[in-house]
């Protein structure tokens, strides 16, 4: 339901009293079914669900009110769409049309489970009704995430009936700036975007530097491939992370702000326009917030999708109308950044953890976590993993929780190679370091990085110097190609890298490329370029086997490059049905009616149409 | 600060501890020098005597440092940074290496870069040369336009200094190229010749054809009539360059005017012959 949202509010206890009419407001509604359109959901037809339950609740003749409404993402993507009954909770997976009626009829009006659509744990079998008894949300600990799957992130009314801007009027009513930034720092909160700087000695240098006029920007140009965290987190609950930068702009004595939102994501784009527009409507951005002496904006910038963009300095030069190129950061942003004025960026997650700590208490928020890295982080959980999705976790879990306990582990009986993290700038991770506990500088020691939370699990199966190819390629094409070293070096580690993956490795390659690496480190002009190396050097660390047999044997031994390995029939397996023998465009394959059929490796081409073709799976790679 | 008489000696502000006034020092590879502060490593290093090899610095524009060929050490103490010369500000004392290993190693790895995109360019070599670099040890996989090394200062002399911005960059990545819009000849190009002149590898050139009078500044395929000066038909600059600077200056001053129309060397011989006609000239 939409409220009426007459006047501004002028104080702290204007927004208490709001705050107690939409608790009442909602307390009226008896049954609620929230239906996850975040992206996973939605591109299974959630949207379609979400209209069906809202016309089922339409037509329903109950004697009480119920609802259904949209809700951001619950992270379990591998199992949506996700729908979630109230009250008791009852989650529901892989929910198709067809199930709707039946749910509406049994839980929402007779507060019975269907069953069939419960998740059923795979190791026990048994059936969970609820979050909290599902493997994947126990180990959570959900802080950034607790809005997303429980509020409509298109109402404002939502946000603030959930105690939203609270923390808000806490820090503009009773908290002075540097108390605020005080709070922060006592909470010790890192940079999520990857860098993993120091939240509160940026926001103290900004409001320290020269100026009167001051920027804070929010950093959602999140662009690393397989990574949606901030993704969800601004289609999810957009709200957190206005609240996030209005506090941060009190604290720093900033007047506007800036999102910085890739345009590939529209429903992000989308719901932060709606919740940028109610908030200025009664009065939580604009002039005078709450009655205070406090003013703040914020506009909204699309980027075009340029990965160099997510680095500050070209955020900075594009939010500009300049090409997004970074420059030298000697003079850091917080003393000249956008328009030359003291800018505070700040990734979409960082800003969405401000809040929960000013309501709660910087020593409640360094509670969670480890030493240098407290509170919690938020991962994009994907690739040879059962429950892909989005999880978030406490720092100083291990990688082994989050992935085998979370992620349910590698599927289809495969082992576990390795786990990249940090995006393209970060490293993969063998088998023997899986307990190392997630950390900023823990990860950093093992030649990866926390990054800004791209998490993606990799099989036997996986070739890693094609990793590290791909990891090449994806940020030569990314390189905006200011510098020398990012743009000619890159070029010259994926020749390299081309020339081992087809067979065409030399002796020396290795070293070449990791005297390149050196290169890039010390003179690439910004962070991209200098980190561009990290996936060729963690590969090269733990698994220099992999580049050797490439280079001295012509072999690849996870069997994905082609042309370096061999196809080989199973002789036990062959039930000589001719297929291979029909489709070979080298006549390699011989064999006759009932004898296992043998390809002849001297004509064979490598092509492995045979291997597409059989059906009995009885072609090898060897 | 104060000396024994009891007075603050003069050179206070030299050694101030506060605003833009401060000197202070550089130390690079043991020499000291004293720059104003916020000027650049390289500034010190040239105060020094030290020579820092570079290719897209210019002191007439703003140092982009894309190039990354002037890597110096700096020493944090703990640790030491590359950084480059040309734009690291000097704001407190400093120590600098800019010929220790990893310095001279940093510069040879970029110059080996750039060499193998640009392999052709004689002043590339020569640069080479001069740092002790005679050959590189990769191939070439990226295309240059013309031994073009995408160091920039084209198109920062002509946004900064001319005012036009008639070229850019186009394209990302290895596929980045200078160029005018579309790559057609340029609209605001006036044909002053000034990217040529601080392109420091050789890709632009200024091309005369005395045929019909024009200029053509290469490789953007602009061309443009030349003005003739109005004594010996020589050509000056061309007409656009002329039209950019007569609508620059004081409408009424026509004996300005008058000199814009005449070459270098007519110019300097009307000057000679005004002087010599000033009364009392002779008698000097």
């Amino acid at each position: 339901m939409i409220l009426p949202t007459s006047a501004k509010l002028t104080s702290p206890a204007d927004l208490e009293s709001l705050v107690r009419r939409y608790q009442q407001d909602n307390s009226s509604v008896a049954k609620c079914v929230r239906v996850c359109v975040g992206t996973g959901c939605a591109a299974k037809g959630s949207r379609k669900l979400y209209e069906l339950f809202c016309e089922a609740a339409e037509q329903s003749d109950a004697d009480v009110t119920i609802e259904a409404k949209c809700v951001g993402c619950h992270g379990f993507c591998e199992r949506g769409p996700i729908v979630v009954v109230e009250p008791g909770e009852v989650l529901y997976q892989r929910v198709e049309e067809p199930d709707v009626a039946e749910i509406f009829r049994e839980t929402v009006l007779g507060g019975r489970i269907v069953e069939r659509l419960l998740y059923e744990d795979p190791a026990t079998g048994k059936k969970a009704s609820e979050a909290a008894e599902i493997p994947f949300y126990r180990v959570q600990q959900r802080i950034v995430l607790a809005g997303n799957g429980r509020i409509d992130p298109t109402r404002i009314t939502e946000y603030i009936a959930d105690g939203g801007y609270g923390a808000l009027a806490k820090a503009i009513s009773s908290m002075t700036p540097e108390e605020v930034i005080d709070h922060v720092e006592i909470a010790g909160l890192r940079g999520r975007g990857g860098g993993g700087f120091l939240t509160a000695r940026k926001w103290r240098s900004c409001r320290e530097a020269k100026g009167a006029t001051k920027y804070v920007i929010c950093n959602g140009d999140e662009g690393d491939p397989g990574a949606f965290m901030d993704r969800s987190i601004m289609e999810g609950n957009p709200h957190s992370v206005i609240e996030g930068m209005l506090i941060g702009a009190y604290a720093i004595g900033s007047k506007q702000g800036y999102i910085y939102v890739r345009n590939e994501y529209p429903l992000a784009v989308e719901h932060l326009k709606m919740a940028i527009s109610q908030a200025r409507d009664i009065g939580l951005l604009g002039e005078k917030i709450l009655g205070s002496s406090f003013s703040f904006d914020i506009k909204i910038n699309r980027g075009g999708g340029a990965f160099v963009c997510g680095e500050s300095t070209a955020l900075m030069a594009s939010l500009e109308g300049r090409p997004g190129e970074p420059r030298a950061k000697y003079v850091h942003t917080v003393e000249s950044g956008f328009r030359g004025k003291p800018t505070n960026l700040n990734n979409v997650e960082t800003w969405a953890n401000v809040p929960h700590i000013i309501n709660r208490g910087g020593e409640w928020f360094a509670g969670t976590g480890t030493e240098k890295s407290k509170g919690t982080k938020v991962f994009s959980l994907v690739g040879n993993v059962v429950n892909t999705g989005l999880v978030e976790v406490p720092m100083g879990i291990t990688l082994r929780r989050i992935i085998e306990e979370i992620g349910g582990g590698v599927p289809d009986g495969k082992s576990f190679k390795a786990v990249q993290t940090g995006g393209p700038s970060g490293g993969c991770i063998p088998a023997e370091h899986l307990d190392v506990r997630v950390d900023f500088d823990e990860l950093t020691k093992l030649g990866s990085m926390m990054g800004s939370g791209g998490m993606i699990v990799m099989d036997e199966d996986t070739c890693m110097v094609r990793v590290a190819h791909y990891f090449t390629e994806f940020l030569q094409k990314e390189s905006c190609g200011k510098c020398t070293p990012c743009r000619e070096g890159l070029a010259q580690m994926l020749h390299i890298l081309n020339r081992i993956i087809t067979g065409e490795g030399e002796v020396g390659d290795v070293e070449e490329l990791g005297t390149l690496a050196e290169l890039l480190e010390g003179t690439a002009l910004c962070a991209l370029g200098k980190t561009a190396a990290n996936p060729i050097i963690s590969t090269i660390r733990y698994f220099r086997d992999e580049y050797d047999a490439h280079i001295l044997d012509r072999h690849c031994p996870a069997k994905q490059c082609k042309g370096l390995f061999l196809y080989e029939i199973d002789a036990e397996a062959c039930k000589a049905c001719g297929i291979c023998l029909k489709n070979c465009p080298v006549d390699a394959i011989t064999g006759e009616k009932k004898v296992p059929h043998v390809i002849n490796q001297d004509k064979c081409t490598l092509c492995g149409t045979c291997w597409d073709t059989c059906p009995f799976s009885a072609i090898l790679k060897v | 600060m104060r000396n024994m008489l009891g007075y603050v000696p003069l050179l206070r502000n030299l050694e101030g501890v506060e605003g833009d006034n401060q000197v202070p020092t550089v130390t690079i590879d043991g020499k000291k020098v004293r720059v104003k502060k916020n000027a650049t490593v390289l500034d010190a290093a040239k105060r020094a005597g030290i020579w820092i090899p570079t290719l897209c610095y210019h002191p007439s524009v703003s140092s982009e440092a894309s190039c990354r060929l002037c890597m110096v050490e700096l020493d944090r103490g703990e640790w030491r940074q590359l950084v480059t010369a040309c734009n690291y500000p000097v704001r407190r004392d400093i120590v600098v290496y800019a010929y220790s290993e990893a310095a001279v190693r940093a510069r040879r790895g970029v110059m080996e870069l750039l060499l193998a995109r640009a392999p052709e360019s004689e002043e590339l070599k020569a640069l080479a040369a001069k740092m002790g670099i005679e050959r590189t040890s990769y191939p070439t996989v990226t295309e240059s336009q013309r031994s073009c090394i995408l160091c920039g200062l084209c198109v920062s002399v002509c946004e900064q200094m001319i005012g036009q911005a008639a070229i850019g960059f186009a394209g990302r990545g290895v596929q980045r190229t200078v160029a005018a819009p579309f790559r057609l000849p340029a609209e605001d190009c006036i044909g002053c010749g000034a990217c040529a002149a601080v392109c420091p590898v050789g890709t632009i050139k200024i091309r005369m054809h005395p045929d019909s009078n024009e200029i053509e500044i290469s490789p953007f395929k602009s061309r443009f009539k030349l003005r003739l000066c109005e004594q010996c038909n020589s050509p000056i600059v061309s007409e656009k360059v002329a039209a950019n600077a007569l609508g620059k200056l004081d409408a009424n001053n026509e004996e300005l005017r008058e000199i814009l129309r005449l070459c270098p060397s007519c110019r300097s011989l009307r000057t000679a012959g005004q002087l010599a006609a000033m009364p009392g000239y002779d008698q000097e």
